[in-house]
């Protein structure tokens, strides 16, 4: 599926990488302000907050492959991430002076990216209720560009994005703050406006949707047997207490 | 095969996938809950379901925990808008962050041109949401901070995008946003003058579908509501503008 995209060799200059010094981007005027690499996401955010036109630009190249994988899970499409994207950080630009400095940065900007793709997800329900077709050349690109990781990770990446893309927003919103982003079923609940059940039966009937699409994917990395035999381990773990 | 005398698992339906992952979840009333956990345990087929749900939970964290690289398209483009917010923060920063300016003003001001330089340079590399400025920063008027070097220019736009541009400009500010020469703020006013609501809020030089004009954003019956006007006649020395084309723009937050 992604073997097509194999054949540029070449990365793009331009493409900044996060603690890389890439030659080429150190010669554009606005980085050579230089020094900002130093500074923690708080530090930044301060200087930000006291009229530094500067370091919001770098905080958010220092997280946004972060904030796009979230924003890309929840989504769905690059068009919509990228929007959402937008939104949330110009919003995180103009609010910056109400994040409280207890927090982890990082925290603050992940709930801003959760809220704008939730925004997103609902004004396209309100507009259609159908998810749009499937694209294959647009799926690959969901992985990001090619160059950066084995082909496996791409491979496995494209899987889990292309099956959380058939299942259901609602679920596939509740399976990402859950089971991939971490969030407690109470944190989900409170970001997603449901009650904890709510966000415990999506999760679940998430799963059972979302275990056809990737059992292949989950057989190939363990293989059967070694499933197998993990799967009475925990079986006897979990059920044993009963 | 069980204790309570339920069938053995051949004689058994196997569970729905669904059940089992409500059984997980814990989402199950307890007598169903019980007969589930005993169908697991005593059929294969059903156990590997239960487990594979519960690997996928743990494969899902491991896959969530790895970032996506941002294709290098949308990196730029938000680069840019990042900058062309910062930008239009700058260019109100006499209204918004004055007490900061006169404390370090050393420190911010050399910054505030670099971000006016970037946006020179993003836009030469066209993207449409910025702004295409030519640096007029000694023909600026500040009207708030005698101080602060105003990044300003001539804003490309189209006429649809008249509107959102005055409602980002002026949302982003709590004062009058004046980014245009002394003449041709004179000459906005001059026309304003003329309005039943002279109050101005916004004097911006534009270049609207290629015509240059003045966008002139004057204070409509509520405190939300901005009369824009586009003005020609106004730049080059001009005294008397005309308008050609107006609307009404609703801010929020406000």
């Amino acid at each position: 599926m992604t073997a097509h995209l194999d054949s540029g060799t070449n990365p793009p200059a331009q493409l900044p990488r996060i603690g890389q010094h890439d030659p080429v981007a150190q010669q554009v005027p606005v980085l050579q302000h230089g020094g900002y690499d130093q500074l923690d996401d708080h530090e930044l955010l301060r200087l930000h907050v006291a009229g530094n036109p500067d370091t919001f630009g770098f905080l958010v190249k220092r997280h946004r492959d972060r904030m796009w994988a979230v924003a890309i899970r929840t989504l769905g499409e690059p068009e919509e991430a990228a929007d959402a994207l937008q939104e949330a950080f110009i919003s995180a630009f103009r609010r910056a002076d109400s994040f409280r400095g207890d927090a982890k940065v990082t925290t603050w900007l992940h709930r801003i990216v959760v809220n704008a793709c939730l925004d997103r997800i609902r004004r396209r329900q309100v507009r259609q209720a159908d998810p749009l077709p499937e694209d294959e050349d647009r799926a690959a690109e969901l992985a990001g560009p090619v160059e950066q990781d084995a082909a496996e990770v791409r491979e496995r990446r494209l899987d889990v994005l292309n099956a959380l893309k058939q299942i259901n927003p609602d679920q596939r919103s509740a399976l990402v703050l859950v089971d991939m982003e971490g969030y407690s079923i109470e944190e989900a609940a409170s970001i997603l406006g449901c009650a904890p059940g709510t966000v415990k039966s999506r999760c679940a009937r998430g799963r059972a949707r979302l275990l056809p699409l990737l059992r292949q994917w989950q057989t190939t990395r363990g293989g059967d047997s070694d499933l197998q035999d993990k799967a009475s381990e925990t079986a006897a773990g979990i059920m044993g207490t009963e | 095969m069980t204790d309570s005398g339920l069938p053995t698992s051949e004689h058994l339906e196997h569970l729905e996938t669904d059940t089992i992952a409500d059984l997980l979840e814990n989402l199950l009333p307890a007598p169903e809950a019980h007969r589930a956990r005993e169908h697991v345990k005593a059929c294969p087929d059903c156990q590997l379901t239960y487990d594979a749900l519960l690997q996928l939970s743990e494969d899902l964290a491991d896959e969530g925990r790895s970032d996506i690289p941002m294709p290098a398209d949308v990196a730029e483009h938000l680069d840019a808008v990042i900058s062309a917010e910062a930008v239009r923060r700058a260019s109100t920063v006499g209204v918004h962050s004055l007490a900061q300016i006169r404390e370090e003003p050393h420190r911010h001001i050399p910054k505030l041109l670099g971000a006016a330089a970037a946006v020179v340079l993003i836009a030469a590399v066209g993207v449409g949401v910025v702004m295409a400025t030519k640096d007029r920063a000694g023909e600026n008027v500040a009207n708030t901070n005698p101080t602060a070097i105003l990044p300003t220019g001539v804003v490309s736009l189209t006429t649809a995008q008249i509107a959102p541009q005055v409602q980002q400009t002026l949302e982003g500010s709590s004062g009058v946003v004046l980014n245009a020469s002394a003449n041709e703020v004179s000459c906005a006013k001059s026309f304003a003058a003329t309005r039943p609501n002279p109050e101005v809020r916004l004097v911006q030089p534009a270049r609207i579908d290629g015509t240059r004009a003045t966008i002139l954003g004057l204070q409509g019956g509520s405190p939300r509501d901005i009369q824009v006007f586009v003005l020609t006649g106004c730049d080059a020395g001009g005294t008397t503008g005309t308008s050609i084309y107006d609307t009404t723009v609703t801010l929020r937050n406000r």
